[in-house]
């Protein structure tokens, strides 16, 4: 590597000059605003399709809109939208039959409010921190009110309302799928032949239109030319159709549901533990520890924080669900399969915007309470315990 | 005779032990591997069935389907094409319609998430943003305040929002520097990754409001707008990550050397990142080729997606024509998981990313 | 033809800290036009922010900066006009050689001929000419570093900055590159500021160095001043392998009394405790007997072309350099002597030198 002066200083060097020309002006100008320029059309996007919309709708929940000719008429009701849900003659829809409540209501009620006394005194004795105590307040209101809601109705022998069917596909859909999902991931991180195989075949499912899947469960599942009606013949409930009965209807689209989004899970925690150093697990196994003592030991506090943001991703998805509800059983039988989401769909349906939008309203109430409360005192604990801050 | 029993060989373990303990570490016992043998083998018929059932449906004619189940093509039933004949010959102009539209609007909505949702990430990973939060306050309180303005006194809402604009910009010039508290990239980034809490039945009707007194409904455009907005949130999480994750120096270098931030990020930074961009891209695509409610919400007829054309496939009172419906649905199917077996790799990686950052 | 590129650089009493943590303390230093001027220091010293604020990738907090005539402090990087190698090399993993040589050609709009003309140019100079249309993992570690040196000399900056651009090397590569990195800034004469925590590259390098410690200058000089005349405590002990000793005494009259041994200084002071510092090359091993310090063998390592003796005097290590051939088991009585002007007395509570 020898310099050669001669050739290298043919190129004179000194201080560029300052911009001159009119287009370097304005790349002047656009580089020293790039930061704006960056972020400005995404929050755009979201102020005028995410934001003023969700103030708007807010506008439309405490009004009766009437369609007139040209466009819509607002007349400002305040919050009877609201009060019909609770109080009026839409609460059997939206929130269930109450009936005489139940010792097994009481008992839960009464559990819930310990509970969350005990968090609350846990809390205080932890350091209190004003933010805090009103989040945990919020979280606590949102969660006596649904334990209210379901000792009112399921536990006193009532049918419940949408709400209660959101939460069921909430609560029991992301406990089966996120089981079996981690069940699936971890017999697929064993040393087995054909992994790529079964890798391609369990993601499929996410990649289906919820519209296909749920025609398909519906097809599959049909009691007279689906094909398991020579099994349901031969057991006897060859006339039996599962779409009638709230409870096989509810559990048809859990299953519907899981088969979609059980790969998702799948590969996510599947990616989860092929990240957990093979050191650790190669210790372990020196020492002598067992399959079952290694996983808990020390895979499970690996891989807890992408467990719980994952279950935080298909939560936050599971709230919104409708296509699955409104093909396989329409909402039936009556309101049995109703989510939130398709009840305002059909309000909407039937030009009734005050009442679809207050739904609406609710539905984002209940899921920003109860996904934030999971991410900050679930999801960030993780997250910080992991960082070990 | 020897006084070495610890060097004695090992005895030959029982057969219960042959079956339940693993032969060496890292291999299965016996007994473990049916079992996850038997499990996966009976998942991967779970997964596998119901599309099975779809692709032997579109085969099939009415009567091979009212008449209960026919499970073989060729054994049980005799297969036929009339279903495909009805779609792709006979009224192939509207199957050709819905292909495009969904193509269209999948490709468009994409493509603009992706890009304005890159730039976000991209700004957001590298640059220092400090909003004001009494400037935010003041824009929701202006906007609540012309959107109640508009529902009461029944005036063009374009009208409404040109003078709210006009007020919040004169009023942040005279009182912006009284505000002191500043929020972060961080807060920013949560807000953008949060709008995917938001159901979209909240801001469905509005958007149908506004999107009909601006001649959007049932338009391209308008889906895209709308599908580019709700997966936005998931474009801004997954990229960030990895724009966080090139080397600095990389772009400090560039830096140096004259280029200007707009450069950098379209001949430096997003080349690197690649492999997240194709898994993002995929990602979002197939979120928008599948999308159903928007899609009734906003287009009736000439914009009618895929998913569309299935549910159509419901005739009411004839009930539904699953034959013609099941070709739909493969037909739609087809192109997906292709393109997610050939990139299923990133995806998993582009997701442990996120969801391991939070 | 090369004076006009050849430009001084100013740090005015520049100072950075993140919150509560200063990184750098009121620095302020003046490089000439043309020198290459090494800052040194640990990790943690500031040297890499000095050079950082100056590059303009991060911002002083107070004081200015100065390149040629003109205060860059609050210019943005790319109108500074300096070119930087990364110890990481920064190179861009999706272009090839010949296009990361280009880069800061082509972000300057020049023409695609002569873009090709000065990459072919500055190619040969560093001898890559025949893989400038490699990729950068087809490289070698030599190669990579060579790769960015030609991008930082492509476009005849008026200075460089260097950021340990040598310690990503193998041993006796970074040995061939030192030499070669200190011929290319002689011949191009281009100002040169380079940061290192090693001090071989710091003496052999640098017209002069400045050694840094927890954001405070400690010493500038040329590399032979620093050996000869460290200023303190603390640059007496981080030039020089194997490093200065330290023996614990008092001082009386000029005179160093320690357990196991005295020595004369060329001082006058008296100090109730007081720090010597001799270096191994500096003391020579003498009989036991009558010797002004003396102590047993601790240990002994042959090096090649000369032998390190670590002696323990009543508790206290002392190395002394000796040749080769030295013959002595551990626990052999030895004795140590060392001319008056090789002692170099400090304070220890304040870590000064005393003259």
């Amino acid at each position: 590597m020898s310099i050669d002066l001669q050739s290298v200083s043919t190129r004179p060097g000194g201080l560029s000059p300052v911009a001159v020309s009119r287009r370097d002006q304005f790349r002047e100008w656009l580089d020293l605003h790039a930061g704006r320029l960056f972020i400005a059309p995404a929050v755009t996007l979201i102020l005028l399709f995410s934001i003023f919309p969700t103030i708007a709708s807010l506008v439309i929940a405490v009004s009766r809109v009437k369609l007139s000719g040209e466009g819509f008429r607002f007349r400002f009701v305040g919050l009877q939208n609201f009060t019909k849900l609770f109080a009026g003659n839409d609460q059997i829809h939206f929130l269930g039959r109450f009936n005489e409540m139940s010792v097994i209501g009481w008992v839960l009620i009464a559990a819930t409010v310990g509970w969350c006394l005990r968090w609350l005194w846990r809390q205080w004795r932890a350091g209190f921190s004003f933010i805090g105590f009103v989040g945990r307040l919020i979280t606590i209101f949102a969660l006596i009110g649904l334990a209210v809601v379901l000792a009112g109705t399921a536990l006193s022998g009532n049918a419940w309302g949408t709400l209660g069917t959101t939460m069921f596909y909430v609560i029991v859909g992301c406990t089966v799928q996120f089981g079996i999902g981690l069940g699936l991931a971890i017999l697929c991180s064993q040393q087995i032949r054909g992994k790529n195989f079964f890798r391609v075949v369990f993601f499929i499912p996410m990649m289906i239109t919820p519209l296909g899947v749920g025609y398909a469960f519906r097809m599959v599942a049909d009691p007279t030319f689906g094909p398991f009606a020579p099994v349901w013949q031969w057991v006897g409930l060859g006339t039996f159709a599962w779409a009638s009965d709230p409870w096989t209807a509810r559990v048809f689209i859990i299953i519907g549901d899981s088969w979609q989004w059980i790969p998702f899970i799948f590969i996510v925690m599947l990616a989860a533990l092929e990240n957990v150093p093979r050191d650790y697990v190669e210790a372990a196994q020196v020492d002598g520890a067992s399959g079952t003592q290694i996983f808990r030991e020390i895979v499970w506090p690996a891989i807890i924080p992408v467990a719980a943001t994952v279950m935080l991703i298909r939560a936050i998805e599971a709230f919104k669900i409708v296509d699955l509800p409104n093909i396989m059983t329409s909402g039936g039988p009556g309101i049995a399969t109703e989510s939130m989401t398709l009840q305002a769909l059909f309000a909407w349906r039937s030009n009734d915007f005050g009442s679809s939008a207050s739904v609406a309203y609710l539905l984002l109430f209940v899921t920003v309470v109860l996904c934030a409360s999971f991410f900050n005192f679930v999801v960030l604990k993780h997250i910080r315990k992991d960082q070990g801050t | 005779m020897s006084d070495t029993p610890a060097f004695r060989p090992q005895a030959q373990p029982g057969l219960m032990q042959r079956l339940f303990e693993p032969p060496a570490v890292g291999k299965m016992a016996p007994v473990t591997a049916v079992f996850v043998y038997v499990v996966l083998a009976v998942w991967t018929a779970f997964v596998v069935f119901p599309l099975y059932w779809v692709f032997i449906t579109s085969f099939k004619l009415p009567q091979s389907v009212s008449q209960g189940p026919f499970y073989l093509p060729f054994v049980d039933f005799q297969p036929s094409l009339h279903a495909w004949n009805d779609l792709l010959v006979k009224d192939w102009e509207d199957t050709l319609r819905a292909f495009v539209n969904s193509v269209i609007i999948a490709l468009g909505a994409t493509a603009l998430a992706v890009m304005f949702g890159s730039m976000a990430a991209y700004g957001l990973a590298r640059i220092q943003y400090r909003p004001k939060f009494g400037s935010i306050m003041l824009f929701v309180v202006i906007l609540l305040g012309g959107v109640v303005a508009a529902v009461m006194t029944g005036l063009d809402w374009k009208i409404v929002f040109a003078v709210a604009f006009a007020l919040f910009v004169l009023l942040l010039r005279a009182v912006s520097r009284f505000f002191v508290r500043t929020l972060s990239n961080g807060d920013i980034l949560f807000w953008m990754i949060s709008q995917r809490i938001l159901p979209a039945i909240v801001v469905i009707i509005p958007v149908y409001m506004m999107f009909q007194s601006m001649g959007l409904v049932d338009t391209h455009f308008g889906l895209i707008l709308a599908y580019s907005v709700t997966n936005l949130p998931i474009v801004v999480w997954l990229m960030h990550d990895f724009f966080a994750g090139i080397p600095l120096e990389l772009e400090e270098s560039a830096q140096l050397d004259g280029a200007s931030r707009l450069f950098i990020f379209w001949d430096i930074v997003l080349p690197l990142t690649r492999p997240g961009l194709a898994a993002t891209t995929l990602l979002t695509m197939i979120l928008c080729w599948n999308e159903y409610l928007l899609a009734v919400f906003l287009s009736t007829s000439r914009a009618q997606t895929m998913p569309i054309l299935v549910a159509a496939m419901n005739a009411g009172d004839r009930g539904i024509l699953w034959w013609t419906m099941c070709v739909v649905i493969v037909v739609m199917i087809v192109p997906v998981v292709l393109m997610a077996v050939l990139l299923q790799r990133f995806i998993a990686k582009g997701v442990l990313t996120g969801a391991v950052k939070g | 033809m090369q004076t006009d590129i050849r430009v001084p650089v100013q740090f005015d009493k520049v100072a950075k800290s993140f919150g509560a943590v200063k990184v750098l303390e009121e620095l302020s230093l003046m490089v000439e036009p043309g020198e290459f001027l090494v800052l040194l220091g640990a990790s943690g010293s500031g040297k890499t922010t000095a050079l950082r604020i100056l590059a303009g990738l991060e911002t002083a907090s107070s004081g200015r900066v100065r390149i040629g005539d003109r205060d860059v402090t609050e210019t943005l990087p790319k109108y500074r006009d300096v070119a930087m190698v990364f110890q990481s090399y920064a190179l861009y993993p999706h272009k090839t050689v010949g296009e990361n040589i280009g880069f800061p050609l082509k972000v300057r709009g020049e023409a695609p001929s002569a873009i090709e003309a000065a990459v072919k140019d500055a190619a040969r100079q560093v001898e890559l000419d025949a893989l400038l249309d490699r990729y950068p993992r087809q490289l070698s570690g030599g190669q990579r570093q060579r790769v960015a040196l030609a991008r930082a000399i492509v476009r005849r900056p008026s200075v460089f900055l260097m950021d340990e651009p040598l310690s990503n090397l193998d041993a006796k590569l970074r040995g061939h590159m030192r030499a070669e990195l200190k011929h290319m800034q002689h011949s191009l004469g281009t100002t040169t500021i380079y940061v290192t925590h090693d001090q071989v590259e710091a003496m052999t390098l640098a017209h002069r160095v400045a050694i840094l410690e927890k954001g405070v200058l400690q010493q500038l000089d040329t590399p032979r001043n620093i050996y000869n005349d460290p200023a303190n405590l603390f640059v007496a002990g981080f030039i020089g392998s194997p490093p200065m000793n330290f023996l614990k005494g008092t001082l009386k009259d000029g005179r160093f009394d320690m357990p196991g041994g005295s020595m004369g200084t060329s001082l006058k002071h008296s100090l109730a405790s007081a720090t010597l510092g001799l270096r191994p090359e500096d003391a020579r091993v003498v009989p036991a007997e009558g010797a002004a310090i003396q102590g047993s063998i601790y240990t002994n390592e042959l090096i090649g072309d000369h032998t390190l003796i670590t002696c323990d005097v009543q508790g206290q290590m002392i190395t002394v350099k000796a040749t080769k051939d030295f013959a002595g088991q551990p626990g052999d009585p030895m004795g140590i002597e060392a001319g008056t002007a090789a002692a170099f007395v400090f304070d220890p509570s304040t870590g000064a030198r005393l003259r």
